[in-house]
């Protein structure tokens, strides 16, 4: 079981709204956080594996969004799982490490043994209990949880180097542009408190830089440096890449799936991941059906218990139906999540898309992407309140809140 | 008297300038675009005025607040729950529009400058002896809008013919209208159109005129029609108080310049422009056909033609920005970045340059 003495605190990054705009249109009426991912808010899922960790004492949110945003959600969720989770909100822009230590006081208030840090717009099976337990034999610091990738993606990331054997982080080097490792950082930490020392341990090396340094006005101007308040530390480049190679940090490798939930294509690709993981772990979640008294179900959907899906309809594989959505006779829904409020009226066909929330889908008609997640019109996104009129078509289109499309549109933005 | 501006839906056609305040407070020749009718409405004796809106009423009536009290003016909100098409807003209002006095009321399309010549509307309605007259402006595509067919010499109205396909008139209804309080009771608290439903029905009768709008005309609810229509109005502001308009060597053609504006040295500025509150254009800049809104900057030695720059946005040195880019609010342009033709939503930063036109989202 472990000491007596072990208590966890997990702190959750759920970054703020003017550096969400790779997610419009869906950010503009949702703070990304609380987008739906298998009709669970995109934050939800990794505060459900923390919950698996024993010894977990406390969930904290940090982010710029304003404390209205989260109240209901982080008071409804305590509730639920019975473990107090608290929004906190970051005046001014800390740096991923800084942000830590200016709620320090929080985190530590509970005299935490170790402390989980997330980011919130990652998509995986958060291994936690597992990576604890690793990370209590490898009697460091702190450790990362990495993941092999292709050769060609892996300088979008942190590419890490690491011991086969002892698994000690041996290099670290944020998006490099030469090949150093296919091994990179997925954003899930496990940190003693020693962490707090290490980041202070950062700014007084910076203050001290600034005093004892005379530098000639050319070098102030160029100085990387000039550019950071004292107080900005960033997790990679000011933590994780002088203390590699100081056995202080380790890795642990996970071979399942993981995703970084940047742009609403990847949110539906997320999306899927976790219904196919439902599968393992809360089934009950999964709706069946097989067209007799309610609609036919192909693979891993979800369906809130208030939507209603007339039994013609056919829906799935990999779709997500939210709230009080209404699904009409003969409806075909593949690959799509389908937001709270929705009308998808009769003979309409939903692929590859994201139909936001009190929008309606008229009789025959066709919303649909290609489907490749990466792409910029790769997956169809209707904001909130579209209205697209019966038999028309919406092919790799983003369309944004408040339109009526009257006429069919292919490879389009519509503001 | 009283007055109706119907102020309607979410102005997606002026997005992304939309995305950050309703389209009755985009701003059009440095000033939120429906103060430019409640001003005329003042002017010729309007003391109250009831805004017909659906959306974002807090950021309207914040909006209301400030100006009541410096306009001299009672302005109101009258609150559609349900889109109640162009005539039903009428009838939901029908208690702030009726004072007893039996003087008629304008009503107004918020999307729509021209002069506003209401004095003479006035005086024409009451010639007449109309129940309701509409003014009509001329245009050369008739068929994209709905054509008014007027008698020539009393200005009855005959009939409407929306997008005509052969030629049966070129007067198109300018979206100001001055009712008599009698036609309330012709309108159902439901969705109406006033032009398919209501005037028809007063043309029966003979009770329907229309004046010619004396003057420039344009419905600025798209980006091109907001460029063209500021114009026509640099023009009748030549015309009627040139004393507004910018002068000096680096002046060309119309220009306003608000007089909190900051111009560097070496620019030149002009034709059609527009720069507001709290601007900074750096020296050596050029800019043509264009408006630069609140607390925007523009650097050294760019140029900017046919475009509309959004709140506190910057432009970079050298950066070349023109036909028909839309920059919304907080939109950074780096330096040396060209912009043909960009459309960008609000706070986002332009590192490279775009080429075609596109959205950037």
């Amino acid at each position: 079981m472990g000491s007596s003495e072990e208590r966890v605190v997990a702190v959750i990054m759920v970054g703020g709204p003017t550096k969400g705009t790779r997610f419009r249109p869906l950010s503009l009426n949702v703070p990304k956080p609380l987008f739906p991912l298998a009709g669970q808010p995109m934050v939800h899922h990794p505060i459900l594996a923390c919950r698996r960790i024993p010894n977990l004492v406390q969930v904290y949110l940090i982010g710029f969004y304003e404390e209205r945003e989260f109240a209901l959600y982080v008071s409804a969720i305590s509730n639920e799982l019975r473990i107090p989770v608290r929004y906190l909100r970051e005046d001014k822009p800390h740096g991923s490490a800084g942000g830590l230590y200016n709620f320090r006081d929080y985190i530590m208030e509970d005299d935490p043994s170790h402390i989980v840090l997330l980011n919130c717009d990652v998509c995986s099976s958060f291994p936690l209990p597992d990576m604890l337990e690793a990370h209590k034999r490898y009697g460091g610091l702190g450790t990362l949880l990495v993941i092999k990738v292709s050769a060609e993606s892996a300088n979008q990331f942190g590419e890490l180097v690491a011991d086969s054997v002892t698994n000690e982080l041996l290099h670290y080097t944020e998006k490099p542009e030469t090949f150093v490792s296919d091994l990179i950082n997925c954003g899930v930490y496990i940190f003693t408190p020693e962490i707090f020392t290490a980041i202070q341990g950062v700014f007084t090396q910076r203050k001290d830089t600034a005093n004892m340094r005379r530098m000639n006005s050319f070098e102030a101007l160029q100085s990387a440096t000039k550019a950071l308040p004292v107080d900005y530390v960033r997790l990679d480049q000011d933590i994780l890449s002088p203390l590699a190679g100081k056995k202080q940090l380790y890795t642990y490798e996970t071979l399942d799936f993981w995703e970084q939930i940047k742009t609403p294509g990847i949110s539906l690709k997320c999306s899927a991941l976790y219904l196919a993981q439902y599968r393992y772990t809360s089934p009950h979640l999964l709706a069946s059906g097989d067209g007799t008294k309610s609609a036919t179900i192909m693979g891993d959907v979800f369906i809130h218990p208030s939507a209603k899906a007339h039994p013609t309809a056919k829906i799935g594989p990999n779709v997500s139906i939210s709230a009080n959505a209404r699904i009409g006779a003969g409806v075909r829904l593949i690959s799509c999540i389908i937001l709270d409020d929705v009308e998808i009226k009769e003979n309409a066909v939903v692929i590859h898309s994201i139909v936001g929330w009190k929008s309606s889908i008229g009789k025959w008609s066709r919303v649909q992407a290609e489907g490749d997640y990466n792409a910029k019109l790769g997956i169809t996104i209707l904001g909130e309140a579209v209205a697209v009129e019966d038999e028309v078509v919406v092919v790799n289109s983003i369309v944004l809140p408040n339109k009526t499309l009257a006429v069919s549109f292919q490879d389009e933005i519509i503001l | 008297m009283k007055a109706l501006i119907l102020v309607g839906g979410f102005g997606t056609r002026l997005r992304p300038l939309t995305l950050s305040v309703p389209k009755p407070l985009v701003d059009f020749a440095n000033k939120p675009m429906i103060l430019h009718q409640i001003e005329a409405l003042k002017e010729v004796g309007v003391t109250e005025v009831v805004l017909a809106i659906n959306y974002q009423p807090e950021v309207m009536l914040n909006f209301l607040k400030d100006f009541e009290s410096k306009l001299g003016i009672k302005i109101t909100c009258s609150q559609e729950t349900e889109p109640l098409g162009t005539a039903g807003p009428l009838a939901l209002a029908r208690d702030k529009l009726i004072d007893g006095s039996g003087d008629p009321f304008f009503v107004l399309n918020s999307d729509v400058i021209s002069e506003y010549p209401f004095a003479e509307l006035i005086r024409f309605h009451k010639s007449r002896g109309s129940e309701a007259t509409i003014m009509v402006t001329k245009v050369e595509e008739p068929s994209k809008y709905g054509v008014v067919v007027v008698e020539e010499e009393t200005g009855k109205v005959d009939r409407f013919v929306e997008k005509p396909r052969i030629f049966v008139g070129n007067k198109i209804n300018a979206g100001i209208y001055l009712l008599n309080p009698s036609v309330l009771d012709r309108i159902e608290l439901k969705p109406t159109s006033i032009e398919k439903e209501v005037f028809p029905k007063i043309a029966a009768d003979g009770k329907l005129h229309a004046m010619v709008l004396p003057g420039f005309w344009m419905d600025i609810g798209q980006p091109k029609d907001y460029i063209t229509g500021l114009r026509l109005y640099l023009e009748a502001t030549r015309r009627r108080k040139p004393y507004k308009l910018a002068v000096g060597p680096h002046i060309v053609g119309n220009v306003l310049v608000h007089e909190t504006a900051v111009i560097g040295e070496g620019c030149l500025i002009g034709p059609d422009v527009a720069i507001g509150p709290g601007c900074v254009v750096e020296d050596g800049v050029r800019l043509s056909r264009c408006t630069v809104m609140r607390a925007a900057r523009i650097k050294k030695h760019s140029c900017i033609s046919g475009s509309i720059i959004g709140w506190h946005s910057t432009v970079g040195q050298w950066a070349r920005v023109e036909n028909m880019t839309i920059l919304g609010e907080d939109v950074h342009v780096c330096d040396e970045v060209y912009s043909n033709g960009g459309v960008v939503l609000p706070h986002k930063e332009i590192k490279s340059s775009i080429l075609n036109p596109a959205i950037v989202m």
